[in-house]
């Protein structure tokens, strides 16, 4: 089946301008000035790659730890109050991680916050959450989620026939869980834990609030020093090749990310605990639930309204939150319309270049945000003067990581579409523009709407590729809390983290919670 | 058979894309439009940005043409847009600069960031820089500028505001205020006996985990220039080397530093003097204090300045801007606001600020010589480990 031409000609079109940014940052890779044994010497890089590669393998053991110990507690054993408890230790999932990095710094350095409140019974000073600790930390408090959603979404499908087989042959609870239950979850936790490690390599705003030394603080740090040269091209180049190969990695488990089932899967029953065991549980939970989500929260809450009741100017806010609206949703609407043809030509076309857009455009949301936005600075200045520091370029740079949100979306709906239906239609007499209007478009709008949604939330979140590409005079959310909390003015910082929180909060776990389960 | 009815769906669904690809490449170009016409305004004079040619190669000759005309008709052709890249903190300077756009009716937009990163940020742009005036919070940042050819020189009796100390030598940019690197110190964990004449006596082992510093922080980084202008590379990876490993507190800015010094937390951070006066201004039993080293690049005092980018397309009002800056009420604004050492002759400086002249910094600095030790700095502070 051959594909038109005009449709060929829109999507490579679209193909280039999205991988531009990664060949550009290659291409000053391999023209680099200097000679890399000098580099390696001169700019520090074993210690960061150690730091890098330190917390990305610590955060994602515990983050697999804690999702999988929550999927397991929650599946496959009865108490009460499971079901709330589940969705309360999803919900860190829609706190970004400078919000979340913000509320532990303010609370828990030496003298904060914690301190001042429990002063009176003689607390004066603690360690501090900060560096390595930190990171790990509040890293993992936000992404354990994702292997929560996964691994129990792949585990209420699992067929319970070789558990009880193991059983029946007298092999303890724990060991079938060791022995036979999670290595047949081998797949999706492979899987969640790649996304967390993306997660982890590409954060920027959480390792840099904990003054942890890692690649992507390194390259907003040589930013800042001035040196826009060598080693932020080095840097970047670096963490768009990590990113790659995860995301590759990662693609290549999806396909089987739910595990195996023949026929209509045997679900175990609940087991039912004894009181030792539920005081076990609630304990494990409530820990998880306080330090992922009451903490923040109630920080956050508490900055709050201090800042109100001694009178912080807060419309100072105010063009943080037009900024943020605008930004997310013109890069929305342009992310439904610019997959359109990208899921078409996928869905629609089986063929080799549809198979290789598809698994382009999908690595792209593995890219690191701060290495897009270095690379689109560097091509807007170069190469595109006229949109250097245009809101143009600024929404590109989010396209680019976004857009493959769009894809989903508009992909899972455009399945739907049988030929069958349309046909049918256009037998009964039906224009094709009222096919459109009364077949296709009511069975796609959702999908296409619920990715829309998805970009326009990741959009307002977003933060080192705002910082860097933000035109002269405009700000969002994001930099408001990011600048406020790099000061140290926490109650100005939390008003703008709250909004971002209260806006996006619902719809990104909701959203999340969709794709993410099967 | 088989064959047909694919054939038939295939039909169908081409001739059904292409309604599709219609309205997507007719939604594409109205997209297309809007965001053409939304940058045009930042863009268009940036464009434009033609007439100097090539920056660095300017003839002294087309320098004193270009101040002559600017010179020529000052107050006459005051107006238009003035872009500012500020590497001074919008808390800072935002109330001076409303009140120059109150004054002059230009409508200023503002780019805040590091000086440095401005710096390095006007150095990538070269001739497509959509700023107008350079406005540094360090003379080092300011002196990669001029040494990258890009600023004008500005005219005789700007230049002549400011004393010769707060000047470029080649009269690319003018300081607008001093500040002092200093110590600061949390008195109730520190003694004055404990304190060390110079920078170098803070690389001791009575001060692990005990030292705070921001080493993006310009000024930082123009301390740091200074120690290997005066002192030699090696001394100061030495400095650095050790002062990383006796373990100290990372801030993002010097800000903090003092916040943290007042809450306990800190005990001695590296900071420029004037965020310890603020706080003490509002605080006057705050238990922390300001340090002034006994001499070397520790006791640096340097001016704040700012500088006319050769492809502005608004020199007036840039030139309008910067002697704004040394008027009576923005003077008077940085040094009983900001806290910083006025430096036009006849504003009385804050009472809580020091004598200016008993300040021990070392004479005679060529800003642009420390300049050219801006990229070794960083690279210095990177390898120690920072």
């Amino acid at each position: 089946m051959r594909i038109p031409k005009s449709l060929l000609t829109i999507n490579s079109l679209i193909l280039f301008t999205f991988i531009a940014p990664i060949i550009y940052m290659l291409w000053r890779f391999v023209n680099f000035s200097r000679s890399l044994s000098s580099f390696f010497q001169s700019w520090n890089v074993f210690n960061l790659m150690f730091n890098t590669i330190t917390v990305f393998f610590a955060v994602v053991l515990t983050s697999v730890l804690v999702g999988l110990l929550i999927s397991i507690v929650t599946v496959r054993f009865e108490f009460k109050g499971s079901k709330i408890l589940f969705t309360l230790c999803a919900l860190p999932l829609v706190i970004p991680s400078y919000i979340g990095a913000l509320t532990y710094i303010s609370a828990f350095s030496p003298k904060g916050l914690f301190v001042q409140i429990f002063n009176r019974y003689g607390i004066n000073e603690i360690a501090g959450i900060e560096g390595f600790l930190g990171s790990w930390l509040v890293l993992t408090l936000f992404t354990y989620p994702y292997v929560q959603l996964i691994c129990s979404s792949a585990l209420r499908n699992l067929d319970s026939t070789v558990e009880d087989a193991a059983r029946s042959l007298g092999v303890n609870q724990f060991k079938v869980y060791t022995n036979v239950v999670i290595p047949r979850l081998k797949k999706p936790i492979i899987y969640s834990s790649l996304l967390v490690g993306l997660y982890v390599i590409s954060d920027f705003g959480a390792v840099s609030l904990m003054r942890y030394s890692t690649v992507t603080k390194a390259i907003y740090a040589y930013y800042e020093f001035s040196i826009l040269g060598d080693p932020v091209i080095f840097y970047s180049s670096l963490l768009i090749v990590l990113a790659l190969l995860i995301s590759f990695i990662q693609r290549g488990s999806a396909t089987s990310r739910s595990a195996k089932v023949s026929g209509t899967p045997r679900v175990p029953k609940k087991v039912k605990l004894e009181k030792n065991g539920k005081i076990l549980i609630y304990s494990f939970l409530g820990v998880i639930i306080s330090l992922g989500l009451i903490i923040p929260v109630a920080v956050l809450s508490f900055w709050l309204f201090r800042g109100l009741y001694y009178g912080t100017d807060v419309t100072s806010s105010i063009p943080g939150i037009l900024g943020s609206f605008s930004a997310s949703i013109v890069t929305s609407l342009l992310a439904i319309i610019i997959s359109m043809p990208i899921v078409i030509l996928i869905s629609q076309y089986k063929s080799r270049f549809g198979d290789i857009l598809e698994k382009i455009m999908l690595s792209l949301y593995g890219l690191p945000h701060l290495a897009v936005g270095v690379s689109i600075l560097f091509i807007s200045i170069k190469i595109f003067p006229s949109v250097y520091q245009s809101f143009f370029a600024l929404v590109i740079s989010y396209l680019i990581v976004f857009l493959p949100q769009a894809i989903g979306g508009g992909q899972a709906s455009m399945e739907q579409v049988k030929s069958n239906y349309i046909e049918a239609s256009l037998g009964l007499g039906r224009s094709k523009l009222e096919t459109f209007r009364k077949v296709t478009f009511p069975l796609i709008y959702r999908g296409l709407f619920a990715g829309g949604a998805l970009v326009f939330l990741s959009t307002m979140k977003e933060l080192p590729q705002t910082l860097l590409l933000r035109p002269t005079e405009y700000n969002t959310m994001a930099v408001d809390v990011w600048s406020f909390a790099s000061e140290a003015m926490f109650t100005q910082a939390a008003f703008s983290a709250f909004i971002l929180l209260a806006i996006s909060a619902i719809p990104t776990y909701i959203l999340s919670t969709r794709n993410l389960t099967i | 058979m088989l064959t047909t009815i694919n054939t038939i769906q295939a039909n169908k669904g081409i001739k059904l894309n292409k309604k599709f690809i219609a309205l997507i490449s007719v939604m594409l170009m109205v997209f297309a439009a809007c965001a053409s016409e939304g940058e045009a305004g930042p863009a268009g004079p940036a464009g434009e940005a033609g007439p100097a040619g090539p920056a660095g190669e300017v003839s002294q000759a087309a320098i004193d043409a270009a101040v002559e005309a600017a010179l020529a008709e000052p107050e006459a052709e005051v107006g238009g847009t003035l872009v500012i890249y500020s590497g001074r903190k919008e808390s800072l300077v935002a109330d001076v600069i409303a009140a120059f756009e109150a004054s002059s009716g230009v409508d200023v937009e503002v780019r805040y960031a590091k000086s440095a990163a401005l710096a390095g940020t006007l150095e990538l742009e070269g001739a497509i820089s959509p700023a107008d005036v350079f406005f540094s919070q360090d003379p080092v940042s300011l002196g990669v500028v001029a040494k990258a050819g890009l600023f004008d020189r500005l005219p005789a009796d700007i230049l002549d505001n400011v004393p010769s100390w707060a000047v470029d030598r080649n009269g690319f940019w003018v300081g607008t205020s001093g500040r002092s690197r200093s110590l600061v110190v949390d008195t109730r964990d520190v003694t004055d006996a404990e304190l060390p004449g110079d920078i170098y006596g803070l690389a001791d082992e009575k001060f692990r985990n005990r030292l705070g510093l921001a080493p993006t922080n310009s000024s930082f980084i123009a301390m740091i220039a200074c120690m290997i202008e005066s002192d030699g590379e090696e001394k100061v990876l030495e400095w650095l080397t050790a002062i990383n490993g006796l373990g100290y507190t990372e801030y993002p800015k010097n800000s903090p530093q003092v916040a943290a010094a007042n809450a306990g937390e800190l005990d001695i951070g590296m900071i420029n003097h004037y965020y310890t006066l603020r706080v003490l201004a509002e605080e006057p039993n705050a238990q922390m204090k300001n340090v002034y080293l006994d001499g070397g690049c520790g006791a640096m005092v340097m001016p704040a300045g700012a500088g006319v980018l050769s492809t502005s397309q608004n020199k007036p009002a840039a030139l309008a801007f910067i002697e704004y800056l040394h008027s009576t009420s923005a003077q008077e604004h940085f040094t009983n606001t900001v806290y910083e050492f006025p430096l036009v002759a006849g504003i009385a400086p804050n009472a809580l600020l020091p004598d200016i002249n008993s300040l021990n910094s070392p004479s005679n600095l060529n800003w642009s010589a420390l300049a050219l030790w801006q990229e070794k700095a960083v690279e210095l502070i990177a390898q120690a480990g920072f």
